[in-house]
């Protein structure tokens, strides 16, 4: 490195250790004042995932929210002033976020952090002036989704505004069904988006449980997603379309039934449901020989019919034991895996 | 121990035979690890102040898997953590950081390493049981969960943390542990993984934070095994580095959280441990010490760490034999923790 680049360095570090240390004098005095609001602005615009600045961040506007909440109760300031005041301080901060965010979108101390001035707007304000915040919110994270489209922290945080937005608190009521339209927009878009199926998995079980589904309406909801399914899989070396194959052959293992979205079938249609998805995988041999997936689903759904059935006759066994020779072929990294379960089975 | 990264990146030297049996440069880790504290004319030293406690736990924790548990001055160890409390009794990730319990566990593990709890003993720190309180006081006592801190954010990763250093205190009875292990058990999801939280899709790390939590409370008969065990080996790729989610690429610090979570399940022969350990052995700068995410990427003690302890959590020669669920040396649980798990 040039030595004009490190002398950047040594006059960088400099100025932003001489930073934290006026910032940190200030605290020790209790100085909790606008000024000080600057000093961590300064500090988190050069490092944001410093926690603990943002946490006197938050000291700061606690102190000027019971300030604002003083006058409004003991100096004549109005209901309207009042929440005024307390909106400004609010989307001012939002704003100062914005660009960290893009900046840093993995640091999640700035979600973190929105979260609270959200949090903080639910429980200072009216719904009705709470409540459009979150829903701007609710634009952002999707703008945030359709940019990274598996952010974990991204997903996570749009629940989060969801389960706000749904609450009480914010007059809100369920959104489970515009949730599952948003869920099937994102597949539609890239099919390999596990983050996508897996909340599907999730918003099903609560739709039809908000709506007191019956048996019927479930076994519909069932027989329309295993369709989607089954059309997504015209790409079969797609892992994140077998989990979620995976999660909805749940609903047919006597042992795991209870939890999924249809609790309740018969012993007689859990087994003419498997046999159906097995004759569907089965087909896929047909064009394709070398994607273990198929194997493995075909060894998943065979299993489950003997777990139903209590026992496996002689000629499923051999078939079985072609696929496992077959996926022991393709699938080296997973032998001891499938040594195992070859062991297991007495095959 | 700052997470300043490189200078070095990881990465088989050029004009080496690919085909060579790949070696571990246990001295330039060391020699690594012990220079990471003299860095201070990098910015990015003072940047990630905020994991200098976590930093101290990464590198101590590798040098001790290393076998060269004394490279780094006891005293001076102590004296830095003990310089890190806070009022609360919780430790902060350096002097005049606020408490976390992120920061409270690596000061517990620490002290674990270096024989010293019993300085929380003396004048002026309150004692085991202040340390034992702020962490109890994290925890929510209707969901069972834990908050990070006094700000309320909550995520199995802090409930994981909580069970590591009351269990390394032997303060597990401050915690409602019954309704801590009923949302764990919330957190499982059809594949037989966690989430962060009861709606959240499964994650690597995840499956170490709940599995090491149930296996900590004594309760790894919740874990469907052979489930949770075909997810976490399908993390495995042809390049022989394992990765956190469907779909996303390897990595030598989920190598370590699958790995380590197949292990606490009697898995570990489910995937390719040779292939897992020459990818990260690929992964060293051999040059200069320090393993990184993945060849090609630079260094840092975080992946260090990680890579050491899968390294020897697959029975590579030459290591101090890890704990999975502590991701501490096995011999010091074994003195802190008397019953057998
Ligand atoms: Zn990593």
């Amino acid at each position: 490195m040039p030595n004009h680049g490190k002398s950047r360095e040594a006059k960088e570090i400099k100025r932003y250790r001489e930073l934290v240390e006026a910032f940190q004098a200030q605290v020790r005095d209790g100085d909790f004042t606008p000024e000080l609001l600057q000093k961590t602005a300064e500090i988190l615009n050069t490092n944001p995932e410093y926690y603990t600045i943002w946490n006197h961040r938050r000291r700061i506007y606690v102190n000027e929210f019971n300030s604002i909440q003083h006058q409004y109760s003991e100096c004549g300031l109005t209901a309207e002033h009042r929440d005024g005041q307390i909106l400004d301080i609010i989307q001012l901060d939002l704003q100062f976020l914005l660009p960290l965010l893009m900046q840093f979108p993995k640091c999640y101390w700035i979600w973190n952090h929105r979260i609270w001035l959200l949090d903080q707007a639910t429980s200072l304000l009216p719904a009705a002036k709470a409540r459009p915040i979150w829903e701007e919110e609710l634009r952002l994270a999707g703008k945030m989704l359709s940019r990274d489209n598996r952010n974990f922290h991204g997903w996570g945080y749009r629940r989060m505004i969801i389960n706000s937005l749904e609450s009480e608190a914010l007059n809100g009521k369920s959104m489970a069904a515009d949730e599952l339209d948003y869920t099937k927009k994102m597949i539609s878009t890239n099919l390999s988006n596990f983050s996508a199926w897996h909340n599907r998995t999730k918003l099903i079980l609560r739709i039809l449980d908000e709506k007191c589904a019956d048996d019927d309406e479930r076994k519909q909801m069932l027989d329309e997603e295993l369709a989607l399914i089954h059309k997504a899989l015209c790409d079969p070396y797609d892992q994140s379309l077998w989990f979620y194959h995976q999660n909805l052959l749940c609903a047919f293992d006597p042992d795991q039934a209870s939890e999924t979205l249809a609790p309740r079938l018969t012993s007689a249609e859990r087994l003419e449901y498997v046999f159906e998805e097995l004759e569907f995988i089965k087909e896929m041999l047909d064009d394709v020989t070398d994607c273990k997936w198929i194997y493995q689903a075909l060894i998943e759904c065979r299993l489950l019919i003997a777990k139903i059935q209590h026992g496996m006759s002689k000629q499923d066994q051999e078939e079985v034991k072609a696929w496992l020779t077959e996926l022991r072929k393709l699938d080296k990294l997973r032998d001891g895996r499938w040594v195992e379960l070859g062991q297991k089975l007495g095959i | 121990m700052a997470l300043v990264s490189g200078p070095g990146r990881g990465g088989v030297p050029a004009g080496r035979d690919p085909a060579q049996e790949p070696y571990l440069v246990t001295e330039k880790h060391v020699n690594y690890i012990k220079s990471l504290d003299t860095r201070k004319d990098e910015l990015e030293y003072w940047l990630t102040e905020h994991l200098r406690l976590n930093g101290v736990y990464w590198g101590l924790t590798a040098l001790h898997l290393l076998g060269q548990p004394d490279a780094l001055p006891r005293e001076d160890i102590i004296k830095y953590v003990m310089s890190c409390q806070s009022e609360n009794g919780g430790f902060g990730a350096a002097p005049r950081h606020d408490a976390h319990m992120l920061s409270t566990v690596s000061a517990v593990q620490i002290l674990a390493t270096v024989d010293a709890l019993d300085e929380l003993e003396s004048e002026g720190h309150g004692g085991r049981i202040k340390i034992g309180k702020y962490i109890a006081g994290l925890q929510n006592r209707e969901t069972g969960t834990f908050a990070g801190d006094e700000w309320g954010e909550t995520d199995t990763r802090f409930l994981y943390g909580a069970f590591n250093a009351l269990s390394l205190l032997n303060l597990m009875y401050l915690i409602d542990v019954h309704k801590a292990v009923a949302h764990v058990q919330a957190c499982r999801n059809f594949d037989g993984g966690y989430g962060v939280d009861p709606e959240a899709e499964s994650h690597a790390g995840q499956a170490f934070t709940c599995v090491g939590a149930l296996a900590i409370a004594g309760h790894l008969d919740l874990v469907d095994r052979d489930r949770l065990g075909a997810w976490l080996s399908e993390r495995q790729l042809e390049n022989g580095g394992l990765n956190g989610r469907p779909e996303k690429l390897e990595d030598v610090c989920y190598s370590w959280w699958v790995l380590s979570s197949l292990a606490m399940i009697d898995r570990l022969h489910w995937i390719d441990g040779k292939k897992l350990s020459a990818f990260i052995l690929r992964c060293q700068d051999y040059e200069g010490g320090g393993i990184s995410d993945r060849p090609g990427d630079m260094v840092d003690v975080f992946h260090t760490v990680f890579g050491l302890a899968g390294l020897s959590l697959l029975g590579f020669p030459g290591l101090v034999a890890v704990d999975p669920v502590y991701c501490m040396p096995k011999h010091i649980i074994q003195r802190c923790i008397q019953k057998s798990r």
